[in-house]
């Protein structure tokens, strides 16, 4: 009998084969369909008309053409000769800048008394800015900060034009202690490349509103280069498409970066300094007095922003679910979409090797930079999947003269956030990984002094002797510390919170993205997530549970057919 | 007599079940690269490039773009394509299993996941030719032996530059062409 059954069991396997590789067969001679038709789409880089409230229509309300104004009609040497045209009009403007971070990047943490502000902190890209200033503030919203000394008083040294600035033409070159470039010159200095010099009056005439590209410029282009530094912010930017940006899809709503940072008296809001980690407080309205931060994702969206009547449940629950998760960490599925790879670390402890006694660089297989004497080893990443974290808006530096961690990792800021504090969500962040100089005595962070003011030669400046003892020295004693002169590298981390590149609704995470064992947030404590966590013996209870109502369905079924039966029998 | 015919039909189902759910595991092949996207494509794109056997590079393709330039998201894929006449010539010149040009070139998918991870994404093209007969699995076995040099990846060696093809893309896909190969 078990011969029979065996026998019959290997004929009905060749037969299956024999079957599977017909219909392989018979599927591969199938007559070609015919094409489908092709989608309609929309012309690549074809404009769609502006919505309502995008920039385009705002542009059109203005009502002053700065080309008619005599202040501007005057052949500007400088850029402060322009800042006092149009302080002429815009008297207060000065005042209210200096009043910002942009001016004194200086920050008082109201929560622990650190100062902050790019003057103070030290990051784990470029270092910090004492010893660099002609460099650094290339970036400063002034001209002419080139050393300790800098005259933050002064009116005209503040740069209208890096803000407002419409032609494009306004650059600001390092080196230059925050000046553009009022002649024509080779910039790189030996690199045989020439920038023309800024034509002031045409941009003066034409200053407009801030944009995404005047932000840019150095928003995006933060910690040496495009997307270097955020993650979140590259020059991918200046023109989005949808899929990258809902908001400021340049097709679309066309968001400008002052559309949610909305400025009060150049104050501009948001900041990486007090970031808002649950924001309570509901939409923005006009005419109610709200100081909370305006560039929250509820301040517009409040704190229900799910709608829908059909999946109501679905809905509710995705409402539910803004009470732990910030919006950014479904609605940003991954940072570095815009085809601009982030740097994600930084080893400065293999910089200053030379090739033949000159600087080299190498290029990873993608073009960029892997290697370069001046800077050490980078990698870079695009389409990054964040790391995720609790948030409450607290943060704590890593300054000069704090102790590192040299057996470890030093973080060189710490958010605070917990599951329990009431006032936390779950943030999508980078983590920014690097290898830095410290002292080997007091055990702190050193600044390497890295660039001279343009043209100037200086042997301490390690971009241009590449040696390491002259730099840190040099640093210290721009940033008044004490150095010993016996310096080695430790490992740092960064964390940078991620809240732009906000994706197309259809394009947030999944439920199982998160709620599975291996999903997005399998790192974060705190909170019980189905799907992510359980527990083996409440499994077992639930899965004897239904074997056994498996069992006395079939159990009572088989005898009531029995007892059938044996009735009709 | 009953029983035998049950245990047939028994067979065929068990052995249908098997294939159903087992075949789409079997005919691919999925390993993770301790690289990102770009640099594994490139060190692929070399490997192939040093094989021999007439391999060349015929396109690299971006399925990701395409999403993109319809308004939607999703994480990188790289799809390197490789063909070699040494192994395509007999099959093309073959009308019983020419279909089989729907297959050409040769595909090798990079991409990333939502773990972060990058993964290769292979054809088995050793067990798939053995299902179209002698002439079919002979090449494909070659195929698959010369498939397994394409993935070596080799720490100690500098990530090459990514090789980009030079000739415009057919459109879809985005990112293709290139000439050589079939």
């Amino acid at each position: 009998m078990r011969e029979k059954h065996t026998r019959g069991a290997l004929l009905g396997l060749l037969a299956g084969a024999l079957a599977l590789t017909v219909h392989l067969s018979w599927s591969a001679n199938d007559p070609a369909p015919a094409p489908a038709a092709a989608p309609a789409k929309a012309a690549e880089g074809g404009k769609a008309a502006p919505q309502p409230g995008s920039v385009q229509l705002r542009a059109a309300r203005t009502t002053a053409d700065h080309s008619k104004f005599k202040e501007l009609q005057q052949d500007f040497k400088s850029g402060p000769e322009v800042t006092k045209a149009c302080l002429s009009c815009h008297t207060e403007a000065a005042k209210q800048v200096h009043k910002t971070k942009h001016w004194t990047w200086e920050f008082l943490n109201p929560d622990n008394g650190q100062k902050l502000g790019k003057k103070h902190v030290i990051n784990n890209f470029c270092t910090a800015v004492p010893s660099n200033y002609a460099f650094c503030t290339a970036c400063h919203v002034g001209y002419g900060w080139k050393d300790a000394n800098y005259d933050f008083k002064s009116e005209t040294n503040v740069d209208c034009l890096v803000c407002h600035d419409t032609t494009g033409d306004y650059k600001k070159l390092p080196g230059l202690a925050g000046h553009p470039a009022y002649k024509q010159m080779e910039f790189p200095p030996k690199s045989g490349r020439q920038v023309p010099a800024v034509d002031l009056q045409e941009v003066a005439q034409k200053v407009g509103a801030t944009s995404r590209a005047t932000c840019g410029a150095c928003h995006f282009l933060g910690g040496g280069g495009d997307a270097v530094k955020h993650g979140d912010l590259d020059t991918s930017l200046k023109n989005p498409k949808r899929y990258l940006d809902v908001h400021m899809d340049a097709n679309g709503l066309n968001f400008s970066c002052g559309t949610c940072h909305a400025t009060k008296g150049h104050n501009i809001p948001g900041s990486r300094y007090t970031p808002t980690g649950k924001d309570d407080g509901g939409t923005h309205m006009r005419g109610k007095v709200d100081e909370s931060n305006p560039a929250t994702c509820q301040s517009c969206h409040g704190g229900k922003p799910h709608k829908g009547k059909q999946n109501g449940m679905i809905t509710d629950k995705l409402n539910e679910h803004t009470e732990k998760i910030a919006c950014q960490t479904c609605h940003i599925p991954q940072y570095a979409r815009g085809n601009k790879p982030t740097k994600m670390s930084w080893d400065w402890s293999t910089a200053g090797k030379l090739k033949d006694g000159k600087p080299f660089t190498v290029k990873d297989s993608a073009g960029h930079e892997s290697y370069a004497t001046i800077k050490g080893n980078f990698t870079y990443e695009s389409d990054v999947v964040p790391d995720y974290m609790w948030l409450n808006g607290k943060v704590k530096y890593t300054l000069l003269g704090d102790p590192v961690n040299p057996n470890g990792v030093t973080e060189i800021n710490h958010y605070y956030g917990s599951a329990e504090d009431g006032k936390s969500r779950i943030w999508p962040v980078k983590i920014f990984r690097g290898k830095q100089p410290y002292d080997l005595e007091t055990k702190s962070l050193l600044v390497p002094h890295t660039a001279a003011e343009y043209g100037v030669k200086d042997d301490a400046a390690f971009w241009q002797n590449f040696k390491w003892d002259a730099a840190l020295k040099a640093g210290a004693e721009a940033a008044g510390q004490p150095f010993g002169g016996k310096f080695d590298f430790v490992k740092t981390e960064m964390t940078w919170p991620i809240t732009h590149m906000v994706a197309p609704k259809e394009d947030a995470l999944t439920c199982t993205q998160c709620h599975s064992r291996s999903g997005r947030l399998q790192k974060v404590e705190g909170i019980y997530m189905p799907g992510r966590d359980g527990k083996p013996w409440l499994d077992w209870i639930g899965w004897l549970a239904a074997l056994g109502t498996l069992a006395g369905v079939i159990f009572h079924g088989g005898l009531r057919i029995y007892l059938a039966n044996r009735k009709a029998g | 007599m009953l029983k035998i015919a049950a245990g047939f039909v028994a067979g065929i189902a068990v052995t249908g079940a098997a294939a159903w759910t087992m075949a789409g595991g079997l005919m691919f092949n999925e390993r993770v690269s301790p690289f990102g996207v770009e640099e594994t494509v490139a060190r692929i794109q070399h490997n192939i490039q040093a094989t021999g056997n007439g391999w060349t590079l015929s396109g690299l393709r971006n399925p990701a773009r395409a999403v993109q330039t319809d308004g939607g998201n999703t994480l990188p894929v790289l799809m390197v394509e490789a063909c070699s006449t040494t192994y395509s010539k007999p099959i093309l010149n073959d009308d019983s299993v020419r279909y089989l040009s729907i297959l050409m070139p040769c595909k090798i998918s990079v991409y990333k996941k939502n773990d972060g991870k990058v993964y290769i994404g292979t054809m088995n093209a050793g067990l798939m030719g053995k299902m179209f007969g002698p002439l079919v699995g002979d090449v494909m076995g070659k195929v698959a032996e010369d498939q397994q040099k394409f993935l070596v990846m080799d720490p100690t060696k500098p990530a090459p530059p990514l090789i980009v093809p030079k000739a415009g893309g057919e459109g879809a896909g985005g990112g293709g062409g290139g000439g050589g190969g079939c």
